[in-house]
């Protein structure tokens, strides 16, 4: 009895290691898979295994991948010379879907945090480095656009103008296809700030 | 605006209380300590989720309750709205508007409320960081964005201040606080310009004559008349390289908004170096009531007005004075140990607070 309630308890603090589960959640899921049929739950545990397994981070860009390069960097129909720089590969899975766009990715994993310990070289920037030196012509830096992702973007484009590439930052404000009556007024006002001549 | 109910739960002195106001004006009698400015601080909380007197959410909650809750009804002029506001001891807390949670900022969208009050006297006589507060809470009800900024400020400030300390390149996170603290400049600026020629005329008015000036002093250097956003940015970053150095050294930043300061002045002389008590809290009023009235003026509609005591430390011609200057208020919630001057209790209610509860009467 005693022993069960141990590795319950072990199985708990595993999981409220995962980011955004307190501890009362993590108890809540321990108990809940305990419940689980022995199926149930031993597929939980060879799919968290197969994960860890199977994929791993492309070399080229730091996405994940299943190989190595990933599907992307190793499709020569997309154009070499442009690399969009995201933070996470979630936002390169949504960048992947913009239309008029069909070049590279680059996957900083992260972004500056001081407060987090996280400064430019906890980035992979020193591979974004290397790609550059392979003919590339403009990086698009699509960093989030709060205080962190706003202030690697600065980093990085004091970092890559001195080369001599095209460096561009997606537009802040108003998303396309949305309108104008939904849009919050910070965003509004911001994207009036922004204008821009035609 | 007008507030038709309120319930306070676990909140300061109160394990449970309700108030149903008049439209006009609602007078609080009790001794020293029965907790009528805890009732004016649950009122202010309502409207803008926050205290009007600095103080946090953990201090408001009641001892040894787990959490306080504050809901009621506020009527505006286009609409009547249900709003709670609940924290717990854990620190958690959460606003509600119709019974769907809502952010902070957007309270501040569709109330307002001024409270004049004995704490005042410090926003002339106090540190800076008593004055950067009152701008704080009013200048967010002139407009959402500066609370969004301060939001934003804050957050690259201590990004940039750990950068330092961490011996990082300060710079990135530089460059956007000077984006951010360059908007709150020019709003504060702005805000200040306005204000300051009010705030003039209502000090001469209660005080018969006599001079109160008020002038911005932001740690960026440029002039209270300009309206250039984009020369206060480069003056920011220029400032910010001047002390790096210096910053380097101190491991913090010496530069921008919360750095800044209102400098007040009575009869040309500094007035926190030089002022009487009865001063500063003359002085504080008008500027109150400068703040009060561009708010009505601004949000087409009379903010809930918080009155704390304002008579007791004032003599009978200020007292006067002062009268004649509200003129046109809306919904008035007044504390007082003794009966207030007739003007301000016309079409009232009036509550006895005693012994932690609320007693009505017409
Ligand atoms: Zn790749």
């Amino acid at each position: 009895m005693f022993k069960s309630a141990a590795s319950i308890e072990k199985l708990a603090n595993r999981l409220a290691r995962l980011p955004g589960i307190g501890r009362k959640s993590a108890t809540r899921l321990a108990f809940h898979i305990l419940k689980l049929s022995r199926e149930d739950a031993c597929e939980l545990a060879d799919s968290i295994r197969e994960v860890k397994d199977k994929v791993g981070f492309c070399s080229i860009c730091n996405n994940i991948s299943e190989s190595d390069p990933c599907r992307i960097c190793s499709d020569p129909q997309r154009k070499q010379d442009v690399i969009c720089v995201v933070e996470e590969t979630s936002d390169a899975a949504a960048m992947d879907k913009v239309e008029g766009f069909d070049g590279l990715f680059h996957i900083l994993g992260g972004c500056l945090s001081p407060l987090d310990g996280i400064g430019p070289d906890d980035l992979k920037i020193m591979g974004l480095m290397t790609r550059l030196e392979k003919g590339v012509t403009e990086v698009i830096i699509a960093t989030n656009p709060n205080v962190e992702g706003e202030a690697t973007a600065v980093y990085l484009a004091r970092l890559l103008r001195p080369l001599g590439i095209k460096v561009t930052r997606i537009a802040r404000g108003l998303p396309v296809g949305s309108d104008l009556e939904y849009a919050d007024s910070a965003t509004l006002t911001r994207a009036m700030e922004g204008r821009q001549e035609y | 605006m007008i507030i038709s109910k309120l319930k306070a739960t676990g909140f300061r002195n109160f394990a449970s209380a309700t108030l149903a106001p008049a439209d006009g004006s609602n007078i609080f009698y009790g001794d020293n300590g029965s907790g009528k400015t805890n009732l004016l601080e649950a009122i202010f909380l309502l409207c803008l989720g926050r205290s009007h007197r600095g103080a946090t959410d953990t201090i408001m909650v009641q001892d040894e309750n787990p959490f306080y809750r504050v809901e009621g009804q506020i009527k505006t002029t286009d609409k009547n709205y249900e709003v709670a506001i609940a924290f717990q001891r854990d620190g958690r807390k959460k606003v509600q508007i119709d019974k769907v949670s809502a952010k902070l900022s957007e309270l501040y969208d569709l109330f307002c409320a001024v409270a004049v009050g004995p704490e005042d006297s410090v926003i002339i006589s106090g540190s800076p960081s008593a004055r950067r507060m009152f701008l704080d809470i009013y200048l967010s009800q002139f407009r959402k964005l500066y609370l969004d900024d301060l939001t934003q400020y804050r957050k690259a400030l201590s990004q940039r201040n750990a950068a330092l300390k961490q011996g990082h390149d300060p710079s990135p996170f530089g460059t956007i606080l000077a984006e951010i603290g360059a908007r709150i400049i020019l709003g504060r600026i702005q805000f200040l310009r306005e204000l300051a020629i009010s705030t003039s005329q209502f000090y001469g008015n209660i005080s018969r004559g006599r001079s109160l000036m008020l002038r911005y002093e932001p740690s960026v250097p440029c002039d209270d008349d300009t309206d250039d956003l984009k020369l206060i940015t480069e003056r920011f970053l220029e400032k910010l390289d001047q002390v790096r150095i210096r910053e380097q050294a101190v491991q913090t930043t010496l530069v921008g908004p919360h750095r800044d300061e209102i400098v007040f002045s009575i009869d040309n002389r500094p007035a926190r170096s030089h002022g009487s008590q009865g001063e500063w809290r003359t002085a504080a009023i008008a500027l109150k009531l400068a703040v009060y009235q561009m708010l009505r003026e601004k949000r087409r509609m009379p903010p809930i007005l918080l009155l704390d005591e304002i008579f007791a430390e004032l003599d009978q011609h200020r007292v006067g004075g002062l009268i004649e200057c509200f003129g046109q208020f809306g919904q008035l919630f007044l504390t007082t140990a003794v009966e207030p001057p007739a003007a301000l209790s016309r079409d009232g209610r009036s509550f006895r607070i005693g012994e932690n509860r609320i007693e009505g009467s017409q």
